[in-house]
């Protein structure tokens, strides 16, 4: 099977801020899985990205949702006219013919789906597809990477802790103001001082956290509010737009946010 | 003896052209006022008039009632005019004879102001009320009906008037102080109902900007302790504590909302950059004055350093112009502005000087010294121009920044009252205004810091009985009368409950140990969680379309299909958190009349019984348990939290429960809100125990607690939490079924009553 239409071509930008690229090119090196934690939109899926196209492999991502079923990820059966056809499923692909297979935010999918990658994520480097009496032994290429975003945790929504053990895992953070900086600005082509605007308005927000916010504003937001500005939208409408309204609906909240944009103009 | 004092002011002067004696000139004016009725009210009035005049109300009464009534045809009716007669009356036989004279004209200032007749009638039902329920109170406020009646609505003037007698209770020395505005929460409720945009409604958005801005969540609290004028308010910081004005007077709406921002960035820039506090030494009053204006420009230089949109915050509040007389509190504003202002230009020589000295390459901004070194130059170069500084009249300016008392350390000199810094200190604490030469306001404002004082000592001394009390919430309460609830009106103050002998609880636990099975039973088998839906199952109401599809499959395969094609849902947990508040007032120590036990007694039975069965299957709960002691204390007792375990200590708080004090219901339950809110479960449950009537020692109208307490119950199931009420002794049920609903209350008035109440309560939480 071709997976070409899963390899990415052009080099995705991605900006290190420690040294994960290394860390997770020695994990590669071993198809070590790995989880990837940290707050939303602070770049897991660029990072990911970036490393399928650094390694030259192919990379299946697979958004994770509740009612995520583990035959959605392995495949099934079938009815066509002339009777049944089995299909394989993105993790049955991706494990066949040697592909990155990326799982964003596992903790979202039905317990019983993440069992059954334990048997990929071990020695074993195995899929059994039950229905279809059959062992797939994984390509050597194929690595298996999951997402996970500890902000979320609640007790019913957890990873088992016999999944946490199978991976090793790199944690993300938002960039130090500089690096953030640099990174919206190559973004959206604004110029690096309102960047750094942009960034210095960003701590306001996670100032909040905890205190009518569940999580300042990412990285993604703070992007997309420079991509507004350089449309020619100003700083304060840009934010109200990208980061003060997608983020809260207290208004008392909006209030101290917009003041605090304002103060930093 | 407010009477007294007013009587001569308000007194009919008889006119030039009015005849001599008190008759003649009723009679006069019965004939000159008659003409103002048409048809059957001439006689209807002229007989009120006489009706008046002959009731033994003495002379003046009836005159004024001649002279002023007549007019409230033309603003409104002949019947306004003629039923006016009815609450002068009232007025004269409730009150005095000064409140029943005044009447008359407060009503014609309130028709011309109201223009309708129905605000009017509205004005006059709220004026009888007062006579009804604060006869002493209601001359101070007829004096007071233009101020009143210009400012706020007929509905807004009850609320107020209610606002006082709810919280002065039946004193009639606090209602007066309340009415004659001398009470500072009296203006605050005025200003409230008034719309002004206050402070309480501003404080949570004011705390998340400093907390935006500079991750900084210093407490505030309203400034109420104040006597000033609210003029010269400034905010006010000491130890680490925001003290904020209730209201900026003469900003409304947006622009309000802007200073009280204004003011709290600049407090927020003090906490951020004002690390150490000035030693006052040997400096003069003018040089205090000077070092606080310049250390208010050095913080907020540093701030707008970091935020430069600050800048537009402050500037505009800057409003001193470059010309004027040379007064030292005029030439201390444009200075200010010249240090914020770089656009200002200013022609004096001194402001320059300082300008220079402040923006001085040399100086190091993150020191505080430099202030203390420029402010004490300059404060000798305004001495040597020998001008005059009064420290008692001096007020900070602009009025968004704050007293800075906070910066000073005074040493031991703050204990001689006497001293110049100490008046200088009481002074820029208090502000008076010299203009305020009424002797008798500022003794007022006296006793007023007085009793605040003694407020505070008395929280303060209760403090130290219950040393561990720290948490201390305010509440708003709800008044059926106005339908609006009161901001920040009562306050839940926690105290540690007493220890008890935790066995006490285990002997209940050994005695009822049947009770105890069959209530662990009841509620272990209450599923309450989210249903949840099951595949692949042998019966079910709808078919599981992807089992369909294998059975299919595997049909066409050749193989046997797998019989399990349907889902169906089922509630499969217990996802409950309960918090079980108790009521421990007075009325607890009652024997409960069927079975002979205290009512007490009888809800720690029961608790304990519940608490055991919770703890054992392992559901969150919570136990706490309250009384009151007027609004301002709502005693609240934590025996167990959720996240504590239920253990000896628990069960020894549970067995020192006493009864004592009131029943304020609603605060009780609005602080316990706060924690289940908390609580992520699929179903969270307030349930209350009580005996009955929720009541106060500071409130007479019997159904106002009932009322707020209906309010909190309603408002915590608009937000998803459950509340349920096991009544103890039947006598009050009748409330409890008023507050909570009828199907959310049951009554027990027995132990063993409990299991057979109960799966009442969990069938209503999982149907």
């Amino acid at each position: 099977m071709n997976l070409d239409s899963y390899s990415i071509t052009s080099e995705p930008y991605y900006f290190p801020t420690h040294n994960e690229v290394q860390l997770f090119e020695a994990a590669y090196a071993s198809r070590m899985p790995m989880m990837l934690k940290g707050p939303t939109g602070c770049g897991k899926t660029r990072f990911v990205e970036y490393m399928a196209w650094k390694l030259q492999k192919p990379l299946i991502t697979v958004s994770c949702h509740e009612d995520m079923t583990a035959s959605d990820l392995v495949g099934r059966y079938l009815l066509d006219a002339e009777g049944t056809v089995w299909h394989d499923g993105p993790l049955t692909i991706a494990v066949r013919h040697g592909a990155m297979c990326y799982l964003d935010e596992i903790v979202e999918a039905r317990q019983d789906t993440s069992v059954v990658i334990h048997s990929l994520t071990d020695d074993r480097r195995i899929l059994s597809l039950e229905k279809k009496n059959e062992v797939v032994r994984a390509h050597q290429d194929f690595q298996i990477i999951i997402s996970y975003n500890p902000g979320y945790q609640s007790v019913l929504k957890d990873l088992k802790e016999s999944t946490k053990q199978r991976f090793g895992a790199i944690d993300f953070d938002y960039p130090s103001p500089e690096d953030e900086a640099k990174i919206i600005s190559h973004e959206s082509g604004i110029d690096d001082k309102t960047a750094a605007k942009l960034v210095y308005i960003s701590e306001r927000s996670r100032n909040l956290k905890g205190h009518g916010l569940d999580e300042g504003a990412s990285t993604r937001m703070l992007i997309y509010a420079a991509q507004l500005m350089a449309q020619g939208v100003s700083l304060q409408d840009a934010c109200e737009v990208a980061l003060v309204l997608p983020i809260t609906d207290d208004r008392d909240v909006r209030n101290a946010l917009s003041s605090a944009i304002t103060a930093c103009a | 003896m407010v009477a007294t004092a007013t009587r001569g002011k308000y007194a009919v002067q008889p006119h030039s052209q009015e005849p001599g004696s008190p008759d003649e000139r009723l009679v006069y004016l019965v004939d000159k006022g008659k003409l103002a009725f048409r048809g059957e009210y001439q006689a209807i009035w002229e007989s009120a008039c006489n009706k008046l005049a002959q009731a033994g109300y003495g002379a003046l009464i009836p005159l004024s009632y001649a002279r002023h009534s007549p007019k409230l045809v033309k603003t409104l009716n002949p019947e306004a005019a003629i039923n006016l007669s009815a609450s002068v009356s009232l007025a004269a036989i409730k009150v005095n004879r000064a409140a029943a004279e005044l009447l008359p004209k407060a009503a014609v200032i309130a028709a011309a102001e109201l223009k309708s007749s129905h605000s009017f009638s509205s004005w006059i039902a709220t004026v009888e009320e007062l006579i009804h329920h604060a006869p002493e109170s209601s001359l101070a406020v007829l004096e007071r009906t233009q101020k009143i009646v210009s400012t706020l609505t007929p509905d807004r003037f009850r609320s107020w008037v209610l606002a006082g007698l709810r919280s002065t209770g039946d004193d009639t020395l606090r209602q007066i102080q309340y009415f004659s505005f001398v009470d500072p929460e009296s203006e605050k409720w005025f200003l409230h109902e008034a719309g002004d945009v206050v402070f309480t409604n501003l404080e949570r958005k004011l705390k998340l900007y400093l907390i935006s801005l500079w991750n900084l969540c210093p407490p505030m609290r309203d400034l109420i302790a104040s006597s000033a004028p609210l003029s010269v308010r400034r905010i006010s910081i000491s130890n680490g504590v925001i003290q904020v004005p209730e209201v900026f007077p003469g900003f409304h709406d947006e622009q309000a909302e802007t200073i009280f921002r204004a003011g709290i960035a600049h407090a927020g820039a003090h906490l951020m950059y004002s690390t150490k506090k000035f030693v006052l030494g040997e400096l003069k009053p003018i040089q205090v004055a000077l070092v606080s204006l310049l250390e208010d420009a050095r913080v907020e230089y540093l701030a707008m350093q970091a935020f430069p949109g600050l800048g537009e915050l402050w500037l505009p509040f800057h409003t001193a112009k470059p010309s004027g007389p040379k007064l030292v509190p005029l030439l201390l504003s444009r200075l200010a502005r010249a240090l914020i202002d770089s656009g200002y230009r200013d022609g004096d020589g001194w402001v320059q000087k300082g300008r220079d000295m402040f923006f001085d390459p040399g100086n190091d901004f993150t020191d505080p010294a430099m202030c203390r070194r420029i402010g004490g130059l300059l404060g000798n170069d305004l001495g040597q121009l020998r001008a005059q500084f009064n420290s008692k009249t001096y007020v900070v300016e602009p009025p968004y920044r704050d007293d800075n008392m906070g910066l000073w350390d005074f040493g031991d000199r703050q204990g001689q009252e006497e001293s110049d810094e100490g008046i200088f200190i009481e002074a820029m604490r208090t502000s008076p205004q010299e203009s305020d030469d009424d002797s008798s306001s500022s003794q007022d404002s006296e006793q007023s810091d007085d009793r605040n004082e003694q407020q505070y000592s008395a929280r303060e001394s209760t403090d130290s009985e219950h040393r561990e009390s720290e948490v201390a919430v305010r509440y708003p309460e709800y008044d059926y009368l106005t339908g609006a609830e009161r901001p920040s009106w009562t306050c839940a103050v926690e105290y540690f409950p007493d220890f008890g002998d935790a066995l006490k609880i285990d002997r209940i636990l050994e005695k009822h140990s049947k009770l105890v099975n069959r209530i662990t039973n009841l509620i272990q088998s209450a599923k309450v969680s989210l249903p949840e839906r099951l595949h692949h199952q042998n019966v079910g109401e709808s078919l599981d379309l992807d089992a369909c599809i294998n059975a299919v499959i595997s049909r066409r395969m050749g193989e046997t299909p797998d019989p399990r094609i349907y889902s169906t849902t089922e509630r499969k947990h217990r996802d409950l958190s309960v918090l079980v508040l108790l009521d421990v007032s007075n009325s607890t120590n009652d024997k409960v009349q069927t079975a002979g036990t205290s009512i007490l007694e009888l809800e720690l039975q029961a608790t304990s019984l519940l608490a055991y069965a919770m703890s054992e299957l392992g559901d969150p709960f919570a136990i706490s348990a309250f009384c009151s002691d007027g609004k301002e204390d709502v005693h609240y007792y934590r025996i167990k939290n959720f996240d504590s375990p239920y253990d000896s200590s628990a069960r020894a708080y549970l067995a020192g429960l006493k009864g004592k004090l009131s029943t304020r219901m609603g605060t009780a339950m609005r602080h316990a809100t706060s924690d289940l809110i908390n609580q992520h479960t699929h179903r969270r449950l307030l349930l209350v125990v009580s005996d009955g009537e929720p009541s106060d020692i500071d409130v007479d109208d019997q159904l106002y607690l009932v009322e707020d307490a209906k309010k909190v119950a309603r408002s915590i199931s608009r937000l998803g939490i459950d509340t349920f009420c096991v009544g103890l002794d039947g006598s009050g049920d009748s409330y409890l079924h008023k507050i909570f609903g009828k199907k959310n209350v049951a009554v027990i008035d027995k132990l063993e009553r409990l299991p057979e109440r109960l799966p009442m309560l969990y069938f209503r939480l999982t149907a």
